[in-house]
């Protein structure tokens, strides 16, 4: 190994390592970002620049959106660097105005598309960007390296999903499969290069289950933005032109107010969605580092998944909708889909997967650190998703939330 | 001197010269002194030149100047007319230019006349006195146009001849006086071959179609514009494969050959005509057909004068079934786009076929360039659509295409996306496209036929909701437009181009075209690339225009458009030092590879056989 368990030991509670954070300005890798520098670490956050802004304005609009003190960003250094360039790390932290040598890296560089048709740009990120990654791991002096990967890895399978290497297998999407092989690559480097190594797998994280506060939308959000943009549709069908176009499809206003919308949701029989809180999430990976200083791997999950009825019945309560209903497989044979069903179910189909989940994801190695933290993973109740709702209508779904 | 309104000034100095003012095309009827005096001096394109031409201080206030804008009536029809296709209101130019006359008249300014000389009382003694001029402000509207390489170039006479006779009678003059002769069709061109020193023949007068249709062909009189003969044509069933809408069939016949979608079936160059009558260098009357004519169906590799001047061309007619329609394919890839369109050529499946990339798709479809930008970035980057293959086709071609295509955007579907494009494009929609992750790609799930209803409940397609992209203004008349089934017919669209005509919106366009081999992918990327390549080295705004296959798949024309604000002298400047690049690699490359070739050398020698310059043997 680079460190001994002892010197790293007193460089943590000295707090002088610096850790750099790719994708830092992503959902998950700004919330770790923000939260090493609160907890009094030195933080180089790599990030590119946008159409718009460049690096240095984005990290500095997230600080302020995450509420940071002016003392805690004299921690925080700018990298401005695209990993999937292979010179990116000589140009983003190696010059003679970059920050320093980096101690310890925290991967959260993500494609998370799911879609087959952007397996390019996903392969990319996920694979041609982490080795970039990896390569400037080995050359520099990093000692530990914390690969944010998915419980998803664990691939098409039931029952229970051990905390360990997954050597191959079959994947629902090119998402889980990139962070599988990445995982291997990761493993490899670290082995070769006596790097410490922790991998921590969160399943599919939302916003902040005390504020609702979020800065991405997809996964749990886009169905439900989705029906919101039809329910808006068809208001302004029904209220500004006779409603001749929501009558075509049995959309109603009801005499309670809500809005009749006739869409059945095939789902499984069982199984439910796997959903965690980012400050949940955060909590946990910050208990990780602190605790697990010879590595391991570990399931960032929710012990009790949601099942998504109850889902269907908080958006339904929410947003005064009623008609949307959850079915069993075979029911579109009986009665076909109609339009709004075709839509909906093209546009669930990617997420299907993950909405009757039959994995049970070991927390054997999560277990004690959760436990010695005192960490619970908050249930996904009606109140959670109005939170988290009512935020992302009020963000615009992000459109008003950052330059 | 009067005061010279400098946002009038500027909207004269951006007009097209695409003549669109010269023809109705929107059934409104044109400006009422143009079709009267005939010189474009009074139409409101020659009326946005004498602007100008006040402003810069390039003609002096003349009889026939007083003339043009006393006749404007200022009814308005202009403003349509132009904003339809390059989105300006000349209507503030043509009061710009009354109220300029009004005050040089009150402060009793100089009128200029200009006295008859010798050659002009000969011209006017062929013609009539009415149809030939030396006056500056006439002049000066045959004197320049958008072409950027370049400057203005003042004729010593314009001359409106009548018939085939007056045609040979001036050019027996010309040639007597020593004077060179440029003729114009339409009294416009963007490729800058129509100035001249001398005398310019303004064909405006020859308008007389005639159709035999025991022989399937139109006796075409070379005033007569592409859509007007396309109108008639269309009147009695029929079509021609047309031009540019405004351009004129002879000049085009002449020039380089029709060529359009429509050359998938019906070719190009000699295809398109049964015979054509010229009046040649030495005043004599030829037709093409005639054993002792000049053998002008044979094609040089170079640089040839034509054939003379075309008095009147034999148009090919074609029949037309009452089950065509018009259908786009979308396709996330230019290559797939290719070799699909290459397919139907192969096949001989569907009509009139092209590939269009974003940015004409997004043109043609807008009636207004903000809504267009919009769109041209949504194409790729929410709907997944980086070309599209534009087809015509019976029912039994859109069968055939249905079952190739991976999806199809029907005449239907067509309709709904034009009429509702404000709201196709709007953000909250538009971000959902986007972050959609389904297995089908979003522009497959838009044209399946069961989601009908979603979209036309999100994009509320009517001619309101289109008009309401254009200023408030016009909107009345866009929803009255937009109305009428033709405008949303593709296969009407695409028959009368009225809008492709769209495509020099957003600045003036310069235009490269090169024929070449569709089943060489490489080589259309080494074209692309390297016009590409030279726009950015020169800062120079581009795009791919479209591609369409031609003898059934072997041969395709391609269009490769530049865009610059030929106002700017920095642009033109652009453009001139591009130019010597892009000869010399486009030679290389056509010396290289059988079946590329530069439409430049085409130029004049449009009534050749498409085979003598499509094959090389």
């Amino acid at each position: 190994m680079r460190i001994g368990t002892g010197p790293l030991r007193k460089k943590r509670a000295a707090r002088t390592s610096r850790i750099l954070v790719t994708g830092g300005t992503g959902f998950l890798g700004s919330h770790i970002a923000f939260a090493l520098l609160r907890a009094g670490y030195r933080v180089t956050v790599l990030s590119r620049s946008s159409k718009n802004l460049p690096a240095r304005d984005r990290v500095a609009h997230l600080a302020d959106w995450l509420g940071l003190k002016e003392e805690e960003r004299r921690r925080l250094a700018v990298a401005e660097g695209d990993i999937l360039d292979p010179g990116w790390a000589a140009a983003a932290l190696e010059g003679p105005a970059g920050p320093g040598p980096v101690d310890e890296i925290v991967h959260c560089a993500s494609n998370t598309s799911f879609a087959e048709r952007k397996r390019a740009e996903v392969e990319a990120v996920n694979i041609d960007g982490l080795r970039n990654v990896l390569d400037f791991a080995a050359r520099s002096g990093c000692f530990f390296f914390h690969d944010v990967s998915t419980a998803f890895v664990a691939g098409k399978r039931t029952g229970l999903c051990r905390e360990e290497w997954v050597e191959s297998g079959e994947f629902t999407n090119v998402y889980e499969e990139t962070k599988a092989r990445g995982e291997v690559l990761v493993r490899d480097v670290c082995r070769r290069e006596g790097i410490r190594l922790n991998v921590c797998r969160p399943s599919i994280v939302y916003g902040d289950s005390r504020t609702g506060r979020t800065l991405r939308f997809n996964a749990l959000y886009f169905p439900v933005k989705a029906a919101l943009f039809l329910r808006d549709i068809y208001l302004a069908d029904i209220r500004e032109r006779s409603g001749r176009k929501a009558a075509e499809l049995g959309i109603r206003m009801m005499e309670n107010r809500f809005l009749f919308m006739p869409i059945r949701i095939e789902v499984g029989r069982e199984g439910g969605i796997n959903l965690v809180p980012i400050d949940h999430c955060v909590d946990v990976f910050m208990a990780i580092l602190e605790d697990s200083l010879d590595g391991g791997i570990y399931h960032i999950v929710n012990p009790r998944p949601t099942r998504i009825e109850d889902v269907v019945d908080h958006a339904k309560r929410l947003f005064r909708l009623d008609g949307i209903e959850t079915c069993g497989p075979g029911a579109f044979d009986a009665r076909p889909k109609n339009a709004l069903e075709t839509l909906y179910d093209a546009t669930l189909d990617v997420y299907r997967p993950y909405m009757q989940d039959l994995r049970i994801f070991e927390i054997k190695n999560a277990a004690p650190v959760l436990e010695s933290h005192g960490l619970v993973c908050p249930e996904f109740t009606y109140d959670v998703f109005a939170r988290c709702m009512n935020y992302a209508v009020e963000a615009g779904w992000g459109a008003r939330l950052l330059p | 001197m009067p005061r010279i309104d400098p946002d009038a000034r500027a909207t004269a100095a951006q007009c097209r010269h695409y003549a669109m003012c010269k023809i109705d095309y929107l059934a409104t009827g044109l400006c009422p002194s143009g079709p009267e005096k005939h010189f474009v001096t009074y139409y409101p394109q020659g009326r946005m030149d004498l602007y100008r031409g006040l402003s810069e201080g390039q003609i002096p206030v003349t009889d026939a100047l007083l003339d043009a804008a006393d006749t404007c009536t200022l009814c308005g029809i202009c403003d349509p007319q132009c904003h339809f296709i390059t989105g300006m209101q000349p209507t503030a130019v043509m009061r710009a230019l009354k109220g300029y006359v009004e005050d040089y008249r009150r402060e009793k300014g100089e009128v200029v006349r200009t006295a008859e000389d010798e050659a002009l009382r000969k011209l006017r003694e062929i013609v009539g006195r009415d149809w030939a001029s030396n006056d500056p402000a006439v002049l000066w509207t045959y004197a320049d146009d958008p072409f950027p390489l370049a400057g203005p170039q003042m004729p010593r006479y314009v001359v409106l001849p009548g018939s085939r006779d007056d045609v040979a009678a001036v050019v027996g003059l010309a040639n007597e006086l020593g004077l060179p002769i440029a003729i114009r069709g339409n009294g416009g061109s963007v490729f800058g071959f129509v100035f001249t020193d001398g005398i310019v023949l303004d064909m405006n007068r020859m308008r007389k179609i005639e159709f035999d249709l025991e022989n399937w062909c139109a006796a075409v009189e070379p005033g007569v514009t592409s859509f007007e003969l396309q109108q008639e044509a269309c009147r009695r069933g029929l079509r021609v494969n047309a031009a540019e809408p405004a351009a004129t069939v002879c000049g085009n016949l002449v020039c380089t050959g029709t060529f359009s979608t429509w050359s998938n079936v019906y070719g190009t160059a000699a295809d398109n005509f049964v015979d054509m009558e010229f009046v040649g260098r030495d005043g004599g009357v030829f037709r093409l057909n005639d054993k002792r004519a000049p053998n002008h169906f044979a094609f040089e590799h170079r640089g040839v004068p034509s054939p003379g001047i075309c008095t009147k061309a034999f148009v090919k007619l074609h029949s037309a079934t009452d089950d065509e329609e018009g259908l786009l394919v979308p396709f996330g890839g230019f290559d797939e786009a290719v070799r699909f369109a290459r397919e139907l050529g192969q096949r001989r499946i569907g009509l009139a076929v092209a590939v269009l990339g974003a940015h004409y798709v997004a043109t043609f479809l807008s009636p207004d360039e903000d809504l267009a930008g919009k769109l041209k970035a949504a194409l790729p980057e929410a709907l997944g659509v980086e070309a599209m293959v534009f087809a015509v086709a019976d029912r039994y071609g859109r069968d055939a295409i249905r079952k190739i295509a991976p999806a199809v955007i029907d005449s239907s579907l067509l309709r709904l996306l034009m009429l509702g494009l404000p709201k196709l494009v709007e953000p909250r929609w538009l971000d959902l496209v986007r972050e959609y992750e389904g297995r089908a790609r979003p522009f497959e799930l838009l044209c399946r036929p069961d989601m009908r209803p979603v979209v036309e409940a999100v994009l509320q397609p009517s001619p309101e909701t289109i008009a309401g992209a254009v200023p408030e203004a016009l909107r009345p008349f866009y929803r009255d437009l937009y109305a009428r089934p033709e405008m949303t017919d593709m296969v009407w669209l695409n028959m009368h181009r009225i809008v492709s005509a769209r495509m020099s919106r957003r600045k003036h366009m310069f235009a490269f075209l090169v024929y070449v081999p569709p089943d060489r992918l490489d080589v259309v990327h080494e074209i692309l690339d390297g016009f590409v390549r030279v726009a950015e080295a020169h800062g120079i705004d581009h795009d791919f225009g479209f591609l369409t296959p031609m003898d059934f798949g072997k041969r395709a024309i391609l269009e490769y458009d530049y865009y610059l604000d030929h106002a700017d002298p920095a642009e033109r400047e652009k453009i001139a030092r591009a130019m010597p690049e892009l000869d010399p690699w486009l030679d290389e490359l056509a010396a290289r590879v059988p079946g590329v070739l530069s439409l430049k050398y085409v130029f004049s020698q449009g009534c050749s056989r498409k085979e003598n310059f499509l094959y090389r043997v």
